[in-house]
């Protein structure tokens, strides 16, 4: 049986996977108060929560590399839904941003000595190298309004 | 807990292949014998298009074990193992 | 001449048919009630070729037996307010199940135009219909329509117009065994003699009674002739009749779409794709708690800016009101009665907002079925349905949106129970009390406490839902029999004209009865107590003992001296209705700390109060009356005021008991003393 899926997607699953899976993890250490040393370099925070979802998106890309590895056309459905979960933390990583300028500026008391990279976080920019996958599978997210993802394309 | 709907006997005695939907396996194919239990639900099950002779395809269940998901007359349903088990199906190959 | 017609929307759940409504009618909606019940009614308006039309939504139904309230609904006003046309919209690319309305529209004889709606994704699904021949077949228009684009509508509507004036004369398309058809005949005719059933099509009527319809089987009985009837049915063998009918429809409909349409079966569809992730054994539960919690941020962190901006305004408004009034009693009124008295209403409305455009998000996608199956293992637990989930996690943020987010729960008892529970979900407004308390009497343990309080809270939720379903709630648990309907990308103008209709209901509806109500406490703690001499809405009158709360504080001391409170206590209590952050400030007032929190915490720790007593004083804020916004929102929501107030008097007891407990075995057993 012909794959419906190429090595790019193999690749982009492992190193997304192991990306999102990393920087979560890190999140969940700072929160549980252990300094990991990363937290100014990379933008990583304690934060329980927000860690434990990028774990998730992060063992989603995994296991849809796994199933790839393994030969199973519908491994690529983890990468797919991988994308779109990665697109969607962004957008409310980037909200919650905006939302804390906008606060700031409202609120200038209650921010003093306050900068809005404090709220940068990985979920933006891990974010872009989806961005960089849905841009180039675009074509596989049927413009229909349906998610048909084609198959053998 | 209330209102459990009768159960149906699990042993039929002339087909092996006799069975209730909710022991089916997923990824498997059944066949509609007959809806049993309590009115209200059988009628609704009937009404989602369960009749006698539709074929179902078991899907998955759900992560906790329950409700499971099936595919008939090409769309996706779910029912309670409750439900189910008000099913009476037939295997198919 | 103008016409003036009424067009009533039918269809299953998850058509689309939303979308064709908002599509025919824009921004001319109307969005009430049904009468006597909560279940929303949706009319909108549309002139179309001089006709004036008007537009009923129905609620989504699967047959024409009802089984909910939603179905009943739709059933009743297709048969008792006879509309002059009706539209079923029809999703191309579930046409079997999706045509088993239909069958029964026709048997009712009702003048029928089917929107065949979500053509497109027919077509990319590999499905071809021809629409002609359907129409041939079937005998009634059927019009093509892509409800989310606006496609098809003017057709749609120049097919309701022609409809108009034409008679029909098709119920007989769909016929039955000869058995249920000699049947249904003498049931005819026994109907045909009866004036009581002349109101009625008689032929859909028998086909019911054969069906096993217990609605109209009551609605027969009331009949003279009801005991022919009865005779007739008690001579068949009702359960395989009515299976028969059912699987007859569903056979028809098959040989009918073998004619008409070719469909592509044999494909893995995208939607198949994406449940294989997000219904995964190992990876649905997360998922799904990963995207509560983007919703969460997004309803109560990323709303925080919007509610300073109402706080400020609202702040400034009254300020400045104040000033200007230059009567003191006056100006109090406006400024910390009226004024503040709106902004309580409004502060909530950025969480409304985000939370319903989030929750049309899910439900539009098709993942909201997705959530409720992922959960309902453990809802059904306390006997709820996995719709329930969604809502009481909400409840962690603010119990008014979240009480609003039921009302994608279908069945009542369910809804009632998940409304009647939520408000024990330790809201954010209840936090600022827990840090206080807990700070000023545990310091290093104080996470611990609150810790405790939310789980406390969660635990009284899950025994008073198993307590309700097995008393006041009692009866079977509504059947599970959900549809998992396809993934389709959300409209943004479906999501915001949602959105805007949930913020309108909770302006208009709750926001009066919050409005009275903080106006009201105000009132309370203005008006001098009598024999006191104090001036009206004065300083030294508002909230003190001077004032009528101060007395009614003084009056029920004794009712919770028992937990160790004092009226300064109950009076801070009282003032929290109106939002539970105001008991610190009124605890800050009455201790005479002022606005200052670290000096309230100082006093309180040096003795004002028992550590046993402050603990009994979390537990009741968690467990009593909610907030009045809360308040507001359960009354609009179950629409009775037997519900509302029997969530604040179950709530207001256990907060006694548990608190009342905590100090009463606290003390003996020389706890914390």
């Amino acid at each position: 049986m012909k794959n419906n899926y190429g090595n790019k997607e193999v690749a982009f699953s492992a190193l997304a996977g192991v990306l999102y899976a990393l920087f979560g993890l890190v999140h969940i250490i700072e929160g549980l108060g252990i300094d990991t040393g990363l937290s100014g370099m990379l933008f990583i925070p304690g934060d329980i929560l927000g860690g434990f979802c990028l774990v998730v998106i992060g063992a989603v890309f995994l296991i849809g590399f796994k199933e790839m590895l393994q030969g199973l056309n519908a491994g690529v459905s983890f990468v797919y839904v991988g994308i779109l979960m990665s697109l969607i933390f962004m957008a409310v990583y980037l909200l919650i941003m905006g939302g804390n300028l906008l606060d700031s500026f409202i609120v200038p008391d209650d921010y003093e000595g306050w900068s809005v990279m404090e709220t940068f976080r990985p979920g933006i920019y891990l974010g872009l190298l989806s961005l960089a996958g849905i841009l180039y599978w675009r074509d596989r997210f049927s413009l229909n309004e349906v998610l048909v993802f084609r198959e053998g394309a | 807990m209330l209102g459990i709907p009768t159960k149906l006997k699990r042993t039929k005695g002339n087909n092996m292949n006799e069975k209730t939907l909710d022991l089916i396996e997923p990824e498997l194919s059944v066949k509609v014998l007959k809806v049993t239990g309590q009115k209200s639900s059988r009628k609704r099950i009937l009404d989602m298009g369960l009749t006698p002779g539709t074929r179902v395809d078991v899907i998955r269940r759900a992560p906790l074990g329950d409700p499971v998901e099936f595919k008939l007359k090409g769309y996706n349903l779910s029912l309670r193992k409750r439900e189910a088990e008000t099913v009476l199906v037939e295997v198919v190959e | 001449m103008t016409d003036k017609i009424t067009v009533a929307l039918t269809g299953n759940p998850n058509v689309g048919k939303t979308s064709i409504f908002n599509a025919i009618t824009g921004s001319k909606q109307h969005v009430g009630n049904w009468p006597g019940v909560t279940v929303e009614r949706k009319i909108g308006k549309r002139v179309h070729n001089d006709i004036e039309m008007e537009i009923v939504d129905l609620p989504g139904t699967y047959s024409l037996t009802a089984y909910s309230l939603d179905e009943i609904i739709a059933r009743d006003f297709i048969i008792e307010e006879k509309p002059d046309i009706v539209v079923q919209v029809i999703d191309a690319t579930n046409l079997e199940r999706n045509m088993y309305l239909t069958t029964q529209l026709m048997e009712l004889g009702v003048k029928l135009i089917i929107a065949l709606n979500m053509t497109d994704l027919a077509l990319a699904k590999g499905d071809s219909i021809d629409s002609e021949k359907m129409q041939e077949f079937l005998e009634v228009p059927v019009i093509s329509t892509i409800g989310s684009k606006g496609n098809g509508i003017e057709g749609l509507l120049d097919a309701v117009a022609d409809e108009l004036h034409k008679t029909r004369v098709t119920e007989n398309i769909f016929t039955y065994d000869s058995d249920i058809e000699t049947r249904g005949e003498e049931l005819e005719k026994v109907l045909n003699n009866d004036p009581y059933f002349a109101h009625y099509p008689s032929r859909w009527f028998s086909m019911k009674l054969l069906e096993g319809d217990e609605n109209i089987l009551k609605k027969a009985k009331e009949s003279e002739s009801y005991p022919e009837i009865e005779k007739i049915l008690n001579e068949l063998d009702a359960d395989s009749f009515e299976a028969k009918i059912a699987d007859q429809r569903y056979k028809t409909i098959q040989t009918m779409l073998r004619q008409v349409c070719d469909i592509n079966t044999e494909h893995l569809s995208g939607s198949d794709m994406v449940d294989r992730v997000v219904t995964n054994k190992a990876l649905g539960i997360p998922i799904f708690l990963s995207l509560m919690w983007a919703a969460f941020e997004i309803t109560f962190t990323f709303a925080t800016p919007f509610m300073n901006i109402i706080d400020i305004f609202f702040g400034w408004f009254a300020e400045t009101a104040t000033n200007l009034i230059t009567i003191p009693w006056l100006s109090s009124l406006v400024g910390e009665g009226m004024i503040a008295g709106v902004g309580s209403v409004l502060i909530f409305l950025p969480n409304i907002l985000l939370l319903f455009f989030m929750l049309s998000l899910m439900e539009d996608s098709g993942y909201m079925a997705r959530a409720a199956f992922i959960m309902d293992k453990i809802m059904s637990k306390i006997g709820l349905h996995g719709k329930s989930f969604i809502p009481l996690v909400m409840g962690f943020g603010c119990n008014v949106p979240a009480i609003m987010a039921t009302r994608t729960i279908e069945d009542t008892r369910d809804r009632l129970i998940t409304i009647l529970i939520t408000p024990f979900m330790s809201c954010g407004a209840r936090l600022p009390v827990y840090v206080l308390l807990a700070g000023a009497f545990f310091g290093r343990d104080a996470g611990v406490v609150i810790f405790s309080l939310y789980a406390l809270g969660i635990l009284v939720a899950i025994v008073s839902a198993k307590l309700m379903r097995s008393t006041i709630l009692r009866g079977e648990d509504a059947p599970f029999i959900m549809e998992l309907p396809s993934y389709k990308i959300p409209t943004l103008k479906g999501s915001f004209i949602h959105m805007w209709e949930r913020g309108k209901i909770y302006l208009k509806k709750a926001g009066s009865i919050i409005l009275i109500g903080v106006v009201g406490v105000w009132l309370l703690a203005s008006i001098p107590a009598p024999g006191s001499g104090g001036v009206f809405a004065s300083e030294e009158v508002y909230g003190t003992t001077n004032s009528v709360i101060g007395v009614i504080g003084q009056i029920i001391e004794p009712l919770v001296a028992p937990l160790g409170f004092d009226w300064r206590i109950a009076v801070a209590l009282l003032f929290g209705v109106v939002a539970k952050e105001i008991v610190v400030g009124s605890m800050g007032v009455l201790y005479g700390a002022g606005e200052n929190e670290d000096t309230l915490s100082d006093i309180l720790a040096a003795g004002a109060m028992t550590p046993l007593a402050g603990l009994g004083l979390m537990v009741f804020t968690l467990l009593y009356a909610p907030c009045f916004a809360c308040i507001g929102v359960i009354k609009r929501e179950t629409g009775s005021w037997k519900w509302t107030l029997f969530q604040l008097a179950y709530g207001t007891t256990l907060a006694w008991t548990f608190a009342f407990a905590v100090y009463q075995i606290g003390s003996r057993i020389g706890m914390l003393a």
